[in-house]
């Protein structure tokens, strides 16, 4: 009798490790996918873009550490030259090749014009590159270490203080200096921001630059786990354009509220559910949250002009 | 001293002066060569009726929209194709119609975003001043500006405009939205302004109490003056009706 119980016991302390356990590697994919969210909200905001081809800008500056590592860089610093191009192209060609002559003609041409910026560059990576799924190295190493019984990694553990860093530093920037109140002040009013004299140009600019800025590490840190292929940015665009919802499309704080929702229920889905119900939580969620709250758990009712 | 400017009079007083100015939007030409001025330490009042022209007076003034032609002058300086942000510095500030803070910064973070281009100490202190014309403000400077009421609101928005001691004020629909009250409140704040010596320069749809308060009211009509008398001749006017609600005004 007594050995019963304590198998008993012993399995009720198994299950919660685990639970733990998948809570910890939820939260660190979470923290992955709130930056690609909170990419397409500063977009949004800043911009009025929503951009469908967040999930290829995630792939594009993996496929440029791998490029750079092929040519015996290390990884920190292919990774410092693929924040430099993704800058570059992801922030400033983009910005002013695609989105700004795109404008003028409402989100819609914006949306289809990211749609198709998304298939160019999947067949463009495939032909270019390779269609196979290449091995990427984690920054923070494959070791795991234990904590409390817990089997931990470092590369999560990494992942979710690198996201943390740069989610926070993101919103003391935007929130402590000047310059990130100048952004978000073009992101609320733009014409009013242009009649006190701010740099709306610049400011819009900055805005794509975080973002290529984002999406680069968010390809450092999910690319060992996914793998650098053409399509990986399907499942990241997708994930982190229901997240972004969730949270609330106008308010950044809700992106990370949201991608942190999304690892979280997904990583449980699939440990207690089926792992082929993985995939699916998002967009469940997704659904739940906009039929009872369609601007999203943080977000606010925007007006529109008629 | 008054002198004919293509038809219009101008005065040795005016310190901005459209002359023969056309502009509109991209396929749209909303003002018609228009000639007009505003003279220093007036209110000079913008009325007439929807699309005459007068909030596209305004934007074209503050560098939002660039001339086709003609030409406009402040302190007899050509200004055309110059930017809200240079004007800011020669001393134009332009509070536009509606709702114009950021709701989600706060009273003081608001201010802030009006005088980016003054050195950090000036600023400082010329938020003070802004704080000694407007109490109420010190009292709010930490809350979120979507939290005032519409007349702290008001307050706020013109306190930002006068950060950088503007010698012209621009301002669209003033009275929008606010109370009976506090409408007359921002009048009177404008009132004070011009008798301090500033230009004010307004587009207002609640024509008799703007009057009330105007040293001079100029009508637009289909992009052109139709009509540019001293307010308060005008606020007895039997013209006034039907300026307002679209009529031709007599000359």
């Amino acid at each position: 009798m007594a050995s019963v119980r304590l198998t008993e016991q012993v399995n009720k302390k198994d299950k919660m490790t685990d639970f733990l356990q998948l809570l910890l590697s939820g939260v660190a994919t979470g923290a992955i996918y709130a930056m690609a969210a909170l990419g397409f909200t500063l977009l949004w905001q800043a911009a009025g873009t929503i951009n469908f081809a967040q999930g290829e800008f995630v792939m594009l500056p993996a496929f440029a550490m791998l490029i750079g590592m092929s040519f015996g860089l290390p990884l920190w610093a292919s990774f410092i030259v693929a924040v430099a191009l993704s800058i570059l192209v992801l922030g400033a060609a983009f910005k002013n090749w695609i989105v700004d002559p795109m404008r003028g003609s409402g989100v819609v041409a914006v949306v289809v014009a990211t749609l198709g910026l998304s298939i160019g560059l999947k067949s463009f990576t495939k032909a270019a590159y390779s269609a196979e799924p290449h091995p990427f190295p984690s920054i923070f190493g494959d070791e795991v270490f234990k904590l409390f019984g817990l089997t931990i990694s470092y590369s999560d553990v990494g992942a979710l203080v690198f996201a943390g860093v740069m989610v926070l530093g993101l919103q003391t920037f935007l929130n402590k200096t000047i310059t990130g109140r100048a952004m978000q002040a073009v992101a609320q009013n733009t014409f009013s921001a242009e009649a006190l004299g701010i740099n709306v140009k610049r400011m819009i600019f900055y805005t794509f630059a975080i973002n290529a800025i984002l999406v680069a590490v968010t390809a450092l840190l999910i690319t060992p786990t996914y793998l650098a292929k053409f399509d990986m940015g399907d499942n990241i665009g997708l994930k982190a354009f229901f997240a972004a919802i969730i949270g609330g499309f106008n308010n950044s704080r809700g992106a990370l509220l949201g991608g942190v929702l999304v690892g979280v229920l997904e990583n449980l889905a699939g440990a207690y559910l089926s792992p082929a119900y993985k995939d699916g939580v998002a967009l469940v969620l997704f659904m739940a949250v906009i039929l009872v709250k369609p601007d999203g758990l943080l977000g606010t009712p925007q007006e529109r002009k008629v | 001293m008054e002198t004919e400017l293509n038809g219009s009079k101008t005065s040795a007083r005016s310190l901005i002066e459209f002359d023969q100015v056309v502009a509109g939007y991209t396929h749209l030409t909303i003002l018609n060569e228009l000639t007009l001025d505003v003279r220093k330490g007036e209110i000079t009042l913008l009325i007439g009726p929807n699309g005459a022209g007068k909030s596209t007076v305004l934007k074209t003034l503050f560098g939002m929209l660039t001339p086709r032609s003609g030409e406009v002058r402040m302190a007899g300086k050509v200004i055309n194709g110059r930017t809200p942000r240079q004007l800011l510095g020669e001393g134009m500030a332009f509070v536009p119609q509606g709702r114009n803070l950021f709701g989600s910064l706060s009273v003081l973070h608001n201010l802030e975003l009006g005088g980016l281009q003054l050195p950090r100490k000036v600023l400082k202190d010329r938020i003070e001043e802004v704080m000694v014309q407007f109490p109420r403000l010190r009292e709010r400077i930490n809350s979120r500006a979507a939290s005032l009421s519409g007349g702290e609101q008001k307050q706020l928005e013109i306190g930002r405009a006068l950060l950088v001691r503007p010698e012209v004020l621009l301002i669209d629909e003033p009275s929008i939205g606010l109370a009976p009250i506090i409408v007359q409140d921002v009048m009177q704040l404008l009132r004070r302004l011009a008798d301090s010596g500033k230009s004010v320069l307004m587009v207002e749809q609640n024509v008799r109490t703007a009057l009330k308060y105007s040293d001079r009211a100029l009508a637009l009509e289909m992009g052109t003056l139709a009509l540019d008398k001293p307010a308060a001749e005008l606020l007895n006017d039997p013209n006034l009706n039907r300026l307002f609600l679209g009529g031709h005004a007599k000359k």
